[in-house]
């Protein structure tokens, strides 16, 4: 293999290979705004720009290819003066309005300016000003705010699939906007968000909702559909406030979809059952677990359907295949989650990018356990069905058995029929595993405490055998 | 005694028709070009020592010859028709009087590239210009000169006229090509260069109408010839030189590469300085040239000599200012337009250009501090050589030369709180 060499290391490269993508992979830190290693190269920013020994010019990192014994200084007293330059040229337009920008604390901007940034301004003409822009549901636009890498208008070009954005006018009052200012339609504007450098694109729902240096982290993975997207919960005390994509170049790359970003809303509903409760006449009634558990066992009595969510891990399956085993031998044991979607070869993809149309994302894992999907079919006297929050709502379950018990997450207003509802944890309140449509299997990460009193669903068995 | 190619037909109506042209020997080159092959015609325009007549001054037979022989995908010529520089009108002439000439280097320059379809971007404020191209193509096509079978060779071309929407970028090649392509006149990255990539992804030539319309003449009278005429080494034949601005006989000017001064431009043959006055500065390249104050001019006018002088020739157009002209309103002017003309891309010109143009601004309004000097060297010193394309160098080289060499003036504007010409 080739080599170059990059402030003094040797290093090995693959013919083509441009000089930032060599640092990248060998620690070596170039500071970009426009360069996104899934987005085509327009070396616009020049904020990349590095000193190649024999070329007169400063060279883009993002766009110049590497050559055998190419010499490369990334932190020569000339990048750095560029550098500085660009940061001044960067700055004079925008508000620096950090105190009030949902960006601030994850900015690049503001990250590159503390470190090659100069502490005053030697601007002193009018900035150039323009009027926010709501893009849509998603997406809320703050122009004074943009640096002009446009990683928006590639990403709807290269990855969402369709031209939304442009940029209108030129020079100093070019204006990056979607098309005749109509809303966004892309399924994926959340990612926007997430690949702008500044806080020009923010997620209006997360608009001023909490400064970012408060949120703690938490890996996990996305349980909108069977595609397993890697995903970061971002927490604050026991509040779920956001997700954002991990990179995983296996499955999602660098993004996820609106619907797997925003579906963790569920999680702190006010319809959500926390507590457990138990049929008196017609109502449900809220009551602890010691009776609530009573209640359940007298009611799986005769002939028991189990419903096993396929938004559950693996090892909340293989416990109930267990309990099912000792408790309720005669049980049928069926899982569901998508209407229409029976079995795991019915999971298809929804779109070009990510989407699937199993929106559980475990129903590939149910079937490596054995499990078979529920028709809807048969009679039985009771049902004992599991749910984590992402397997459809099973209304009319009357028809098919007298009494009804369930442990999960379950909205108040759909629990027609239900003789007892244990709650149960969310994703985000557990770990655990799951199988994505590719067979891979991956881990949830725990973000937050199970909400009220909803409990674990081992924690839950062990009320029922007492 | 010097040779006039370009503009053999100046200023007759007639000869932009196809009869008058071929009465005077127009198409001949043609014909020999399609019984040469394309490598030797590239290899007579490298002898030649034709430098395109665009800005940059590129040997044009090594540009042709960067384009690979063999292409998977279609090859293309492009005469770039922009003509944007201010101070340029060299190319509308040609157009306007010798549409033909430029054509038929566009035909042999396709046939040595092996290109079957060409284009002509032009800019669109040349309407007029852009309907005699497209009278003099609907003649070429009448007549078998461009179509499926050109001159009975089995030759196949296509040539189209492109009008642009007014931007100065889109006369840079990439930006060009963008525009072409219907997408937005931006440069592109280079590499990959036009020549491996360029028009619709294909390998792509770009030429200036200037240097195609050279072509005819290197063809029919041998690169030998052409090359002789230049008075300087690696420039060969004759340059269309447009005097502008404050001169008794202001116009378009051929003579052989370097066989001029830029003073006996001035004084021999545009008549000297209207009204007598005096010289206060020339700029001798299109606007982005770096200005040259009255003891610079005795410079050959060719590429290398006014590179040697720390300017360039760029386009030819030459701007002459008189005394009566306040400096600091030319450079504001000038910056305005580069400004205004940035495509906004890349962060240097697009922040720094209208940044310059402000500071400027006040100090030409008699708001300016003590520090703009120095402000303004270092902004244009942070776009020099740091954009993505020339533009920013087109923008900054001007301010850099003017606050150099208008030192006075600009101390003048800033002390005394408002311009001294007023």
């Amino acid at each position: 293999m080739p080599k170059c060499i990059i402030d003094g290391k040797e290093l090995e490269f693959k013919p083509g290979e441009t000089i930032i993508q060599i640092a990248d992979r060998n620690g070596i830190d170039i500071p970009r705004f426009c360069y996104h290693p899934a987005l085509e190269v327009v070396a616009q920013c020049r904020m990349c720009a590095v000193e190649v020994e024999k070329m007169p010019k400063m060279q883009t990192a993002c766009s110049t290819p590497a050559g055998e014994g190419m010499i490369v200084h990334t932190a020569s007293p000339k990048v750095k003066a560029m550098r500085t330059s660009v940061m001044e040229f960067t700055l004079i337009n925008h508000p620096l309005d950090c105190p009030i920008c949902d960006e601030s604390g994850e900015c690049t901007l503001q990250d590159y300016s503390y470190a090659y940034g100069t502490p005053d301004s030697r601007y002193e003409e009018n900035r150039r000003t323009f009027i926010d822009l709501d893009m849509g549901p998603v997406i809320m636009k703050n122009m004074n705010r943009c640096i002009h890498c446009t990683r928006c208008i590639r990403f709807c070009d290269e990855v969402g699939g369709f031209r939304e954005m442009v940029a209108l006018k030129r020079g100093n009052s070019t204006e990056i906007t979607t098309v005749d200012g109509k809303p966004l339609e892309t399924d994926y504007a959340g990612n926007l968000a997430d690949i702008c450098p500044t806080g020009s694109l923010t997620l209006k729902d997360f608009r001023f909702k909490k400064r970012s240096w408060y949120l703690k982290k938490t890996k996990s993975v996305c349980e909108g559909c069977s595609q397993g997207c890697n995903i970061e919960l971002h927490q604050d005390g026991n509040t779920v406030l956001r997700t954002v994509p991990r990179e995983n170049m296996d499955i999602n790359k660098w993004w996820i979809c609106d619907e797997g970003r925003f579906s963790f809303h569920y999680i702190h509903s006010k319809s959500r059952v926390i507590a457990p409760a138990v049929r008196n006449n017609m109502q449900l009634e809220e009551t602890d677990w010691y009776s609530a558990a009573e209640e359940a066992k007298r009611h799986l009595t005769g002939k028991t359907l189990v419903l096993i969510g396929t938004d559950l891990t693996l090892e909340e399956m293989k416990s109930i295949q267990t309990f099912t085993s000792i408790k309720l031998k005669d049980a049928a044991l069926f899982h569901y989650g998508t209407p229409e979607i029976i079995k795991a070869s019915d999971d298809k993809e929804e779109d070009k990018i990510l989407r699937r149309t199993s929106k559980t994302s475990n129903l590939h894992g149910a079937e490596k356990l054995g499990l078979k999907g529920w028709d809807g079919s048969g009679k039985y006297d009771s049902i004992f069905i599991f749910r984590g929050g992402r397997a459809q709502m099973l209304t009319n379950l009357r028809k098919t058995a007298n009494h009804i018990v369930g442990w999960g997450v379950f909205n108040k207003e759909a629990l027609d029929g239900f003789d007892v509802v244990l709650p149960g944890v969310s994703f985000a309140e557990k770990t655990g595993t799951i199988v994505n449509w590719q067979g891979k299997e991956q881990k949830l990460g725990k973000s937050i405490n199970a909400l009220g009193d909803s409990k674990e669903l081992s924690e839950a068995f062990t009320f029922i055998n007492r | 005694m010097s040779e006039k190619i370009v503009s053999k037909f100046f200023y007759n109506k007639e000869a932009a028709k196809l009869d008058y042209y071929k009465k005077h020997g127009g198409y001949v080159a043609l014909k020999k070009a399609l019984s040469m092959k394309p490598d030797e015609i590239i290899a007579e325009v490298k002898k030649s020592n034709l430098r395109g007549r665009g800005g940059a001054g590129f040997p044009t037979g090594m540009k042709w010859s960067f384009i690979p022989k063999e292409s998977k995908v279609p090859k293309y010529l492009v005469c770039n028709a922009d003509e944007s520089e201010p101070g340029t009108f060299k190319d509308r002439a040609i157009m306007t009087y010798s549409p033909h000439m430029m054509i038929e280097g566009m035909i042999i320059g396709s046939y040595a590239v092996g290109a079957n379809a060409s284009y002509i971007y032009i800019r669109g404020e040349y309407v007029r210009e852009a309907e005699y191209l497209e009278e003099a193509l609907a003649e070429a096509y009448k007549d078998g000169l461009l179509g499926d079978n050109i001159m009975g060779s089995g030759f196949k071309l296509n040539m189209y006229v492109h009008r642009g929407a007014g931007a100065y970028i889109c006369g840079e090649e990439t930006g060009l090509l963008n525009s072409l392509e219907g997408k937005r006149g931006e440069p592109r990255v280079k590499p990959p260069f036009p020549a491996i990539k360029g028009a619709f992804g294909g390998p792509t030539v770009v030429n200036n109408v200037e240097t195609l319309a050279n072509i005819p003449a290197i063809i029919e009278k041998g690169g030998e010839w052409f090359a002789s005429l230049g008075k300087i080494p690696n420039s060969g034949g004759t340059r269309l030189y447009c005097v502008s601005g404050h001169v008794n006989k202001p116009g378009l000017y051929e003579f052989n590469c370097g066989a001029v001064t830029l003073r006996e431009l001035i004084y021999d043959h545009c008549g000297g300085i209207r009204n007598g006055n005096k010289l206060k500065a020339v700029i001798p390249g299109g606007s982005s040239a770096p200005v040259l104050l009255p003891h610079e001019l005795d410079i050959a006018l060719d590429v290398e000599p006014m590179m040697k002088a720390g300017t360039m020739l760029g386009s030819a157009g030459i701007i002459v200012i008189d005394e009566t002209w306040c400096a600091v309103k030319a450079i504001k002017r000038i910056t305005h337009f580069y400004a205004h003309e940035s495509c906004g891309q890349c962060t240097p010109c697009r922040e720094g250009c209208r940044w310059m143009e402000d500071v400027l601004h006040r100090i030409e309004d008699g708001h300016g501090k003590e520090s703009d000097m120095a402000l303004l060297l270092e902004v244009a010193d942070n776009i020099n050589g740091k954009t993505l394309c020339a533009l920013g160098d087109a923008a900054a080289g001007p301010v850099t030369s003017f606050v150099r060499k208008f030192k006075h003036e600009f101390e003048e504007h800033i002390k005394g709180g408002k311009c001294p010409n007023v």
